[in-house]
């Protein structure tokens, strides 16, 4: 069972992004606005435990990840690693403790790798630039580890290896293992499989899941996949326009959601079992309108096939629906 | 004919279609001895990982193979009549208005510099000989077809969302009335809801048409949601096809069980990962024999050395020697 | 893209470079390109084996603008200097200033572009205004200030590393005249590659700034440097030659650009001494026609849409 004590914490982060105005709105004096990417989330991740980002595509994962990796910088609110404040800190060497507990795990890892180094030169770099190793025999040894630990067995046929000679699964495995060979305490992953192959996906799950298991690492896990995040992940935190909409175990959310988009999401998700228990609420219209126009009172209310006079108003704040289980809808209670 | 349990003559009949790409001196079968039969109104699935060999598939379909590629056997029958698939001149007046593309990433294929609508009309215009006027009244039909309110004919792609331009994409491909549709992976760039409306489009437009849908996917939960049929490749074959219930109650072929238990399914409740060992096939030294006998749980003896033939099998076809068909009969092997 | 084409991808280093090469001799224009360099080359090694000592107007071996004979296979000059000996002894002065200018404007180029493009901000208006200032600044007005300044420095006579003052001031020049056109390339290059998430990787696995750009961004601009390169040698040729054709040469040290306008002092035009031009001239155009080839070749084999496998 994994230890709960937090390791990371956000409280009410929030990055807001200039919108670079005309000349015409200068002139006419309109403010300047801001494309509201995340517009304040309260999340912790415990030691060893891993918890599902999910939400559509433009709903703020990635910025959140950016900003746990220190890649952005947030214009609002707290990012606690073991109760220190991280959120002012900056430049390489002041974040050098840092890097070495947090890693990430991009997206699409063919664009991750530099085309022009070798597999043995992107896994040592972690090791080279945050000074964890005194020699060379030190290097490979760790470097070899690493690849084996992401499943690239035997390591050495692939240390002069570029990345376009590596299969995608197994690029993706060179990214993790360059993760992996600082042995961080806390992954973010961001949609790590969404470009592989069915047949890969696994595979890399696997490993993920392994390295929580044996070393208690904590996860942070983006998708867009409701079923993948319910396979994976302890905890499902539901981000719908830079908010979090709901929150809870996840089977709770896979299985009791509370919040009309959480629905949603799930009826949306193709199965296979056919369509028991779903079309409980009819399908999403519309798109997810743009960050830099937020609709007030609840966000979600020009798409909520229960939308209310009071959503359209207030917003709903997060409301306890169950142990561990937050939603942010006034139908909740 | 490969699939005699159909009576109807079918739309289009693939008839052991090979199709070898040269590439530097050497030559690499991206698909072999491909059969299949289309109905009219009927929607087929083609599943399988990168580089199985679906895009090819579709693409020799439509006659729009790359210049490398050759067509090394078979033919392609549509409405009874060979295609001149390897003829790119020839296959102008069929394609678009008799089998049309949605091609994989197309949406960002879009020209920047020109409205939508102008890009809706001008396959209207080119294939149909339609004035501006009429071709531009056909665009509009078109975008409220897709679902695109009419008045946002005039924004750049830019201006629109992954799924609208998705849409717009699709209503390019409806522009001259064909009977086909491939769309070639046209949701993958796509998050879930997106996705959602979009296969929920293609199957409306698909039965008020009565078009063909051939769905080029990687993800089998998709084809469950929208198709009938569904064809699995793996290494440039067919190994398993069958109607998608028959599949998913009881796939056959070890490739396709495993595709299937490797799907997450919160309604089975059992949170399992189970990967697919091993890697994807290498074309270019394709495995001897089965080419899945490298990663396949069930591989015996004989898998290794003998290439299983894709047989008739129950109501569907499997490629697997663990289902010989009693009958033997065997699908024509080409030189 | 395939798994199974890639494994056809050379693996080492060697075998790269090996398919580089072919890729790169592949093109007709980059064969005809380097065959006339290595001549040039050749030629510029060691001209005192192939023609004597240069001559001056104390040897000079024949009459005055005396048309190409079986003696003088390129005619004389008006003060009976041998045009083949003066040709080629001008090669290694017009090849050496044409690379050294090359070298410094590729250095200057790269940093400054790549500063620029990598931190951005006030760092990139700042470096792009100089950079714009000496993209403007014709090389002809540079070299009227310095050169005072450095003869006024070191006398006709001193050297500098090696060269003499005016042959500094040449070399100089045209390195800071054709570094801006280096840095817009490399900057604009540097914009697209910091967007890359391999420099996000970077960052997050704790590279700092400086090593990011020397082993992340640099290699990755070694195409354009390398295709840009051979243009820029290409212009340092036109440039020297029209420095020393304005009387800026060094007339002791005779490059082709001196030679020309040697010629057009003389009066070789109106005189009808067409070879005393067409000698220079055409070395000059064949030698900068190489550079332009090999850099389009260069630019070709490096681009990776043009390559069958991306
Ligand atoms: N123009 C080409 N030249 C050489 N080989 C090619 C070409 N196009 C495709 N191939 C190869 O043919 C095989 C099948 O390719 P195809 O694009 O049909 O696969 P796919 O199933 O559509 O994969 P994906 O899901 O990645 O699109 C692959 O090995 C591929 O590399
Ligand atoms: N650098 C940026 N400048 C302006 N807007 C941005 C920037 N990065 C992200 N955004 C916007 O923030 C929102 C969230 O983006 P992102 O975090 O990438 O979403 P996701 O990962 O869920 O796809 C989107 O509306 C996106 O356009
Ligand atoms: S608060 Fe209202 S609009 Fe928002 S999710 Fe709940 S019911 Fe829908
Ligand atoms: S033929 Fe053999 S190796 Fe191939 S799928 Fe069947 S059992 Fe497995
Ligand atoms: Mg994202
Ligand atoms: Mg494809």
């Amino acid at each position: 069972m994994p230890d709960t004590a937090d390791i990371l914490r956000l409280e009410s982060l929030q990055v807001h992004f200039p919108i670079q105005r005309g000349l015409f709105d200068r002139v006419l004096g309109r403010p300047a606005g801001a494309v509201r990417a995340v517009d304040g989330i309260d999340l912790n991740i415990g030691r060893g435990e891993i918890v599902a980002l999910v939400g559509e595509s433009g709903s703020g994962k990635t910025t959140v990840g950016r900003v746990i990796t220190k890649l952005a910088q947030p214009t609002g609110g707290r990012l606690l690693f073991e109760g220190r404040n991280m959120t002012a800190e900056r430049g390489s060497s002041a974040l050098r403790p840092y890097r070495h507990r947090v890693q990430m795990i991009f997206q699409d890892a063919y664009q991750a790798l530099n085309p022009r180094h070798t597999v043995f030169d992107i896994v040592a770099e972690p090791l080279r630039s945050l000074r964890l190793v005194d020699n060379v025999t030190q290097l490979a040894e760790r470097v070899s580890k690493a690849l084996a630990a992401a499943g690239l067995n035997p390591a050495g046929d692939f240390f002069s290896r570029f990345p376009h000679e590596l299969s995608g699964g197994q690029r993706q495995r060179v990214v993790i293992a360059g993760a992996l060979a600082v042995k961080p305490e806390l992954i973010i992953a961001d949609e790590p499989v969404s470009m592989l192959d069915v047949s890969i996906r696994a595979q890399i799950l696997q490993v993920l899941v392994d390295l929580r298991d044996k070393h208690n690492m904590a996860l942070l896990f983006i998708t867009h996949d409701l079923p993948l995040a319910w396979l994976i992940a302890d905890r499902i935190a539901v981000l719908y326009l830079g908010k979090l909409v709901e929150i809870g175990s996840a089977d709770e959310i896979t299985f009791n959601p509370r919040h009309p988009y959480t629905v949603a999401l799930r009826n949306a998700t193709p199965q296979i079992g056919g369509n028991a228990g779903r079309a409980v609420l009819p399908a999403l219209q519309g798109e997810v309108p743009s960050a830099a126009r937020v609709p007030k009172g609840c966000r979600f209310h020009p798409r909520c096939p229960l939308t209310f006079d009071r959503c359209k108003k207030e917003e709903p704040p997060p409301i306890e629906v169950g142990p561990q289980h937050l939603s942010a809808c006034w139908l909740a209670k | 004919m490969t699939n005699s349990s159909q009576d109807k003559a079918p739309l289009l009949d693939v008839n052991c279609l090979s199709v070898d790409y040269g590439l530097k001196g050497v030559s690499l079968r991206a698909i072999d001895r491909v059969s299949f039969a289309l109905q009219a109104g009927e929607a087929v699935g083609l599943v399988g990982e990168s580089g199985s060999g679906k895009t090819t598939t579709a693409m020799a379909i439509a006659g729009l193979l790359s210049p490398n590629a050759r067509v090394s056997s078979g033919e392609v029958r549509y409405r009874g009549s060979r295609l001149p698939i390897d003829d790119d001149a020839a296959m102008r007046p069929h394609r678009w208005c008799e089998t049309s593309v949605v091609f994989q990433g197309a949406m960002n294929a879009l020209n920047p510099v020109h409205r939508i609508i102008k890009q809706i009309a001008e396959p209207c215009m080119l294939k149909l000989g339609m004035s501006r006027g009429e071709a531009t009244a056909r665009a509009r039909e078109l975008l409220g077809l897709v679902g695109i309110p009419t008045d946002r004919g005039s924004a750049y792609p830019h201006e629109l969302s992954g799924g609208m331009r998705q849409r717009v994409m699709i209503a390019m491909a409806l522009a001259c009335r064909p009977s086909i549709v491939i769309g070639d992976e046209p949701t993958t760039a796509l998050d879930v809801i997106t996705q959602a409306q979009i296969l929920k489009l293609l199957g409306e437009l698909r039965s008020r048409l009565s078009l063909a849908l051939i769905l080029i996917t990687h993800d089998l939960s998709v084809v469950a949601e929208c198709c009938d049929r569904v064809m699995i490749m793996y290494a440039g074959r067919i190994v398993e096809d069958g109607t998608v219930a028959e599949i998913f109650a009881q796939p056959k072929h070890p490739y396709t069980r495993l595709l299937i238990e490797s799907i997450p399914n919160p309604a089975s409740g059992k949170k399992m990962i189970r990967p697919i060992p091993g890697d994807p096939p290498n074309l270019v030294n394709r495995p001897s024999g089965c080419a899945f006998h490298p990663r396949c749980p069930s591989a015996m003896g004989v898998c290794g050395t003998e290439v299983p033939s894709l047989d008739q099998f129950g109501r569907g076809r499997v490629a697997c020697h663990l289902h010989r068909s009693s009958r033997g009969d065997k699908v024509a092997v080409h030189a | 893209m395939s798994e199974s084409i890639v494994q056809y991808y050379p693996r080492s280093r060697t075998r790269a470079i090996k398919a580089f090469l072919g890729q790169f001799l592949g093109h007709g224009g980059a064969r005809l390109g380097l065959l006339c360099l290595v001549f040039f080359v050749a030629v510029a090694a060691v001209p005192t084996f192939l023609v004597g000592p240069l001559q001056t107007a104390i040897n000079a071996t024949g009459d005055f603008l005396m048309p190409p004979s079986g003696e003088h296979l390129l005619g004389t000059d008006e003060v009976g200097r041998d045009v083949l000996n003066l040709v080629v002894h001008g090669a290694r002065i017009s090849l050496v200033i044409a690379l050294l200018a090359t070298v410094i404007s590729l250095v200057v180029g790269t940093t400054i572009g790549m500063t620029a493009g990598y931190y951005g901000g006030r760092v990139d208006v700042w470096l792009m205004r100089l950079t714009d200032f000496f993209f403007v600044m014709p090389s002809f007005v540079l070299a009227l200030v310095i050169t005072p300044v450095v003869l006024e420095v070191m006398g006709r006579g001193g050297e500098i590393l090696g060269f003499r003052p005016s042959l500094f001031v040449i070399i100089v020049v045209i390195g800071m005249t054709s570094w801006a056109f280096v840095a817009r390339i490399v900057r604009s290059q540097t914009l697209s590659l910091k967007e890359r998430t391999f420099i996000d990787r970077a960052r997050v696995v704790g590279s700092s700034n400086s090593s990011i750009m020397v082993r992340h961004i640099l290699p990755n601009l070694v195409p354009q440097i390398a295709a840009n390169g051979a243009l820029v040698v290409a212009g340092a040729i036109y440039v020297e030659t029209s420095l020393s054709f304005l009387g800026l040469g060094d007339p002791l040290q005779p490059s082709w650009g001196t030679l020309l306008s040697l010629a057009q002092r003389a009066g070789a035009a109106s005189a009808g001494a067409w070879w005393y031009l067409a000698a220079p001239g055409v070395c000059v155009l064949s030698v900068s026609l190489s550079f332009v080839l090999i850099g389009n070749a260069l630019d070709d084999t490096f681009n990776p849409r043009r390559r069958v496998i991306p």
